[in-house]
């Protein structure tokens, strides 16, 4: 692993890392590894509902459904980030989550893990051993506690 | 003294601002009107009353300098609408500085700088200096011999604005048309127009009696400034007969039906809003009649609709839910508990029936508050780039589904803006051209069935249909020979494509601008479709159609390969077995022939590519279900038809901006989402015009 | 089948009355036939095409107010007993009294419901024919 950039924050003395606030993640799991996406984007879990197909519709996007009355887009995570498809679970949950337009999003997963917090030195940019494709959406890579975490950026995986 | 937190503070600068914009915006038509010589009464009362209810608000909130200001900014209003105080350039001028003082005063408000504004007391002298001019002679409308059947059918505004123009010392005329009761709509604009030059009509009223069956008279009542052979000489003709209407014999005598006072409604109970702080001490005191009409109206926040529309959308589950109910415990014997259940549900079915109604009431609001933003925007681009430019606009009464409206606000703009950089031509240009030196841009909204039309029309040069050309192949749309295969109406919608409608270079005002197909693109997801007609020279139109209404429609539902869809019923022309025997091939597409005339074929489940459930049966009797947009027509084939339905249509999310063919989605029950087809995206795609299908022939042959 | 003519310059109120009277019937087992008019030009034009059971119209509309509208219906000799339903969205008592004395049988302040709405039309039909209200 070539020596990681410190803090993601562009001003940077260390001391004045230290000092940022901690950033708080939603962690989900898909097949074995953990990723995650920032807290304040994510509005609600569910149990995925009926999903129904969105016929010449993009790849990534599984379908739509309808909680409470709204009408949600929901996302594949696995195709957005080109992973091997697995059948959904029992665990499989739909992360609700703003999207920059306003409009809100599902993020379908293979189970939702807990919050995490993140202080600016436990999060490091992304290795160079993933894919140009996944470096668009990767933020960094958090390391709580000794654990590995990808963070994921919801804004580049919804874009159209 | 404040009444109320935080939030009813937020409302009032909400409502604040409002009433001092539509102040500003009265302001411009009123000026717009006095360079042309007209008066507008109508304008200057709502004016009068929307600085009425600012002066009450303002002093309910205790904004002492704003309701200072209204008070005497009303008193001139008033001075004015009653005919006492003529409207003037200068006075304008005055009313235009008031305009920007509110502003001020509301800005100070909100940020709670307590400094008198020495400029509202400049101007508060100003205007006493103005007001001490002439005042005209009020006189009665006792004074005129008014037929009495006459008096007794007209409403109490027409009554106030007879009053109103009879002080302002106009004339009182009948004018007395009969018309052919088939061209009636025609003719009776033409009298309107022409009447309109002249004075004010203040009601038409049918005699009753006509010369013969077909034709049917009717009575103008006149207010005009003219002398009776005028009006004659220019309104007179075969089936027009004018009459002054006398005044009374004896001068100003006692009049023999008593006008009834002009009281105002109001409602029997005072708000709770509306009480008076009895510490807010302004001059002159505020009418506590006055503050109940404040809260006559309700301002409605987008987000609080359309979560009652989703309410409303999730009662009609629960009601088929019901339905659903009462069959199955009728099912398990229970006749007596199932009737009742039923007759729950159809109650149920009504109220909701109500609710939809009244929800459907709400949300729908005037395009006047599009076009007002409008205005005020080409006021500013035309003074930007340097063009003078009239704005006409007419049909702001027509109104739209509230979510449409503020959708609608950009792609207008777009197209507002593109008319005024790119149609209007330059001043030299123009008188080149012998043009008029100021550019027009006419904005319409009409209602057809069930669609609003609004259409943008300028008087500029029109699309240069070659150069068009020219840059789509430039930009690789399309090679030299499909160009040359298009007809005329084709090659002005390449406008639509991206990069047709922007300029190579960005220039200082709009940068590269907004292209067309952003503004295409917006409209279709409104529901909409645009069109483009132009000629060289003379101007463009785009004509741009929506559904009224985004809300409940009735829809169809259908099942293709085990997936439903719906299609809102106001598209389905009608629904037929398909026999596969009648099937023909025509260039590649599959046509019937339905009573003598060819209906192109869409076999969705091609279309959508739909995988077929597994273990489903084989459907041995498809459906065809015609669907229209215009005058064109598509067949959908389907399996099986299930029946109407209310729905509520939802929008896609922009996430799902590039999927074509569908108009949203609704949710039919047990959190089921079924996907609305859209009629129109369909038969453009089916009935692909020969630019694209030249492009299929190429990608086949490829 | 009953014919009403409804009478109203209001988009919004026009679909709210087409909705209230189109979707159950008014009288069991028996729908009505609406024509709609947007004005009293158009109700004028219309009115020849009757005859109709019931005239439903609002009081302030540009042109042609209801009061003429009334006013007109009962000279005429085709139309002189037609019932006359004012539903007044914005009128004051003074109109409303003055509708009354012109002719009307009735009318409908707002806020009015559907349900209002469909049992007025319903006993101004039934008081046409002369019978019992239905039952």
């Amino acid at each position: 692993m070539p020596e990681a950039q410190r803090a993601l924050s562009p001003v940077g003395s260390a001391s004045l890392a230290a000092r940022a606030p901690a950033r708080e993640f939603l962690a989900f799991r898909l097949g074995a590894d953990l990723y995650a996406v920032e807290l304040t984007h994510v509005r609600e879990i569910v149990s995925p509902p009926p999903l129904t197909g969105v016929p010449r519709s993009r790849p990534e996007v599984i379908g739509i459904c309808s909680v409470r009355g709204l009408l949600v887009t929901v996302f594949d995570v696995r195709r957005v980030l080109r992973l091997e498809p697995e059948l959904p679970g029992r665990l499989s949950r739909i992360l609700l989550a703003n999207a920059a337009s306003g409009e809100v999003v599902g993020l379908f997963v293979d189970e939702v893990r807990q919050v995490i917090r993140l202080a600016p030195d436990e999060i490091e940019l992304a290795a160079p051993n993933f894919g140009v494709e996944l470096s668009r959406h990767v933020v960094g890579i958090g390391r709580p506690e000794g654990g590995f975490v990808v963070l994921l950026d919801l804004a580049t995986m919804v874009d159209t | 003294m404040t009444a109320g937190g935080d939030r009813a503070r937020e409302e009032f600068h909400s409502e604040a601002q409002e009433l001092v914009e539509t102040f500003s915006r009265n302001l411009l038509t009123l000026d717009a009107a006095l360079r042309e010589r007209r008066e507008d009464p109508g304008l200057v009362n709502e004016t009068f009353r929307a600085v009425h209810t600012l002066k009450s608000l303002a002093g309910l909130f205790g904004a002492r300098r704003m309701a200072q200001l209204a008070h005497h900014l009303e008193d001139v209003l008033d001075a004015l609408r009653l005919g006492k105080l003529p409207l003037t350039p200068e006075v304008l001028d005055l009313l235009f500085r008031a305009a920007e003082l509110f502003a001020a005063a509301l800005v100070a408000e909100r940020e709670q700088t307590g400094d008198p504004l020495p400029a509202i007391g400049a101007l508060l002298r100003e205007f006493e200096q103005a007001r001490a001019g002439p005042v005209a002679a009020a006189s009665g409308v006792e004074r005129y011999d008014l037929d009495p059947a006459m008096l007794a059918v007209l409403t109490e505004y027409e009554e106030h604005r007879l009053r109103s123009s009879v002080e302002r010392g106009l004339s009182l005329f009948r004018v007395r048309v009969d018309f052919d009761l088939f061209t009636i709509d025609k003719a009776l604009e033409d009298i309107k127009a022409q009447a309109k030059a002249f004075g004010e009509v203040l009601t038409y009223l049918p005699t009753g009696s006509a010369p013969s069956p077909d034709r049917i008279e009717l009575d103008l009542l006149l207010a005009s400034g003219e002398p009776l052979q005028v009006l004659v000489a220019a309104l007179g003709g075969p089936h027009v007969t004018i009459e002054a209407i006398p005044l009374r014999a004896g001068g100003a005598a006692a009049p023999r039906t008593p006008l009834p006072p002009v009281v105002a409604s109001l409602p029997s109970e005072l708000p709770p809003a509306a009480r008076l702080p009895a510490d807010v001490a302004i001059d002159g005191g505020v009418d506590p009649a006055a503050l109940r009409a404040v809260s006559q109206t309700v301002r409605v926040d987008i987000r609080r609709l359309d979560a009652l529309m989703n309410v409303v959308g999730e009662l009609a589950i629960v009601k088929n839910a019901l339905a659903r109910m009462a069959e199955r415990v009728r099912a398990e014997g229970g006749r007596q508990l199932s009737s009742e259940l039923h007759s729950i549900q159809r109650s149920f079915d009504r109220r909701l029936g109500e609710l939809q109604g009244g929800i459907l009431e709400v949300r729908m609001v005037p395009l006047g508050q599009v076009f007002d933003r409008l205005a005020r925007a080409v006021r500013q681009l035309g003074r930007e780039m340097g063009k003078d430019i009239r704005l006409v606009i007419t049909g702001a009464d027509t109104e739209i589904d509230k979510l449409i409206v503020e959708e609608l606000s950009d792609p207008l703009m777009h197209v507002v803006r593109n008319a005024i950089d790119h149609g209007i031509e330059s001043l030299a240009e123009r008188s080149r051209l012998g043009k008029p030196t100021a550019g027009t841009i006419a904005l319409n909204a009409f209602q057809k069935g069930n669609h609003v039309l609004i259409e943008v029309e300028d008087d500029g040069g029109g699309i240069d249909e070659v150069a068009l050309g020219a840059r789509a192949v430039s930009l690789g749309h399309l090679t030299e020979s499909d160009l040359a295969s298009l007809g005329r109406a084709e090659r002005l919608n390449l406008v639509f494509l991206p990069g047709l409608s922007t300029r190579a270079e960005a220039n200082d005002y709009s940068g590269r601008g907004v292209g067309m197909d952003v503004v295409k693109t917006n409209i279709a997801r409104l529901g909409g479709v645009i069109d483009l007609h132009s000629e060289a020279e003379i101007g463009t139109k785009l004509t741009i159609t929506l559904p009224v209404t985004l809300a409940i429609v009735s829809a169809l539902l259908v099942r293709v390969e085990g997936r439903v869809y719906a299609l809102p019923l106001t598209s389905v022309a009608e629904a037929l077995q398909l026999d596969e025997g009648e099937v023909r091939s025509i260039d590649g597409r599959e046509v019937i022939t339905l009573r003598g005339q060819t209906l192109a074929l869409c076999r969705l489940g091609r279309v959508f590519a739909l995988p077929p459930v597994a273990g489903a049966r084989e459907v041995t009797r498809r459906y065809v279900v015609v669907a229209t947009l215009g005058a064109r027509r598509l067949g959908l084939a389907v399996d099986e038809l299930l029946g109407q339905q209310d729905i509520v249509i939802k929008p896609l999310g922009r996430s799902l901006g590039g999927v074509r063919g569908f108009a949203g989605a609704t949710e039919l029950g047990d959190q089921h989402v079924a996907l609305v087809l859209d009629p129109g995206a369909l038969i453009d795609e089916m009935l692909a015009a020969p630019l694209e299908a030249a492009r299929e022939r190429r990608a086949l042959h490829a | 089948m009953p014919r009403i003519l409804i009478v109203e310059d209001s988009f919004s109120m026009r679909t709210f009355v087409r909705a209230a009277l189109e979707g159950a019937p008014v009288t069991p087992g028996e729908e009505v036939e609406l024509v709609e008019a947007s004005g009293g030009f158009e109700a004028l034009r219309l009115l020849p095409r009757g005859p109709y059971d019931l005239v439903v119209t609002d009081i302030n509309m540009p042109d042609i107010n209801g009061l003429e509208l009334i006013q007109f219906i009962r000279s005429n000799e085709h139309h002189r007993t037609t019932p006359i339903l004012l539903i007044s969205t914005q009128a004051s008592e003074r109109d409303r009294a003055r509708g009354l004395s012109l002719g009307a049988d009735g009318y409908l302040a707002k806020p009015f419901t559907a349900d209002d709405l469909r049992e007025r039309v319903s006993a101004a039909l039934a008081s046409r024919r002369g019978g019992a209200p239905p039952g």
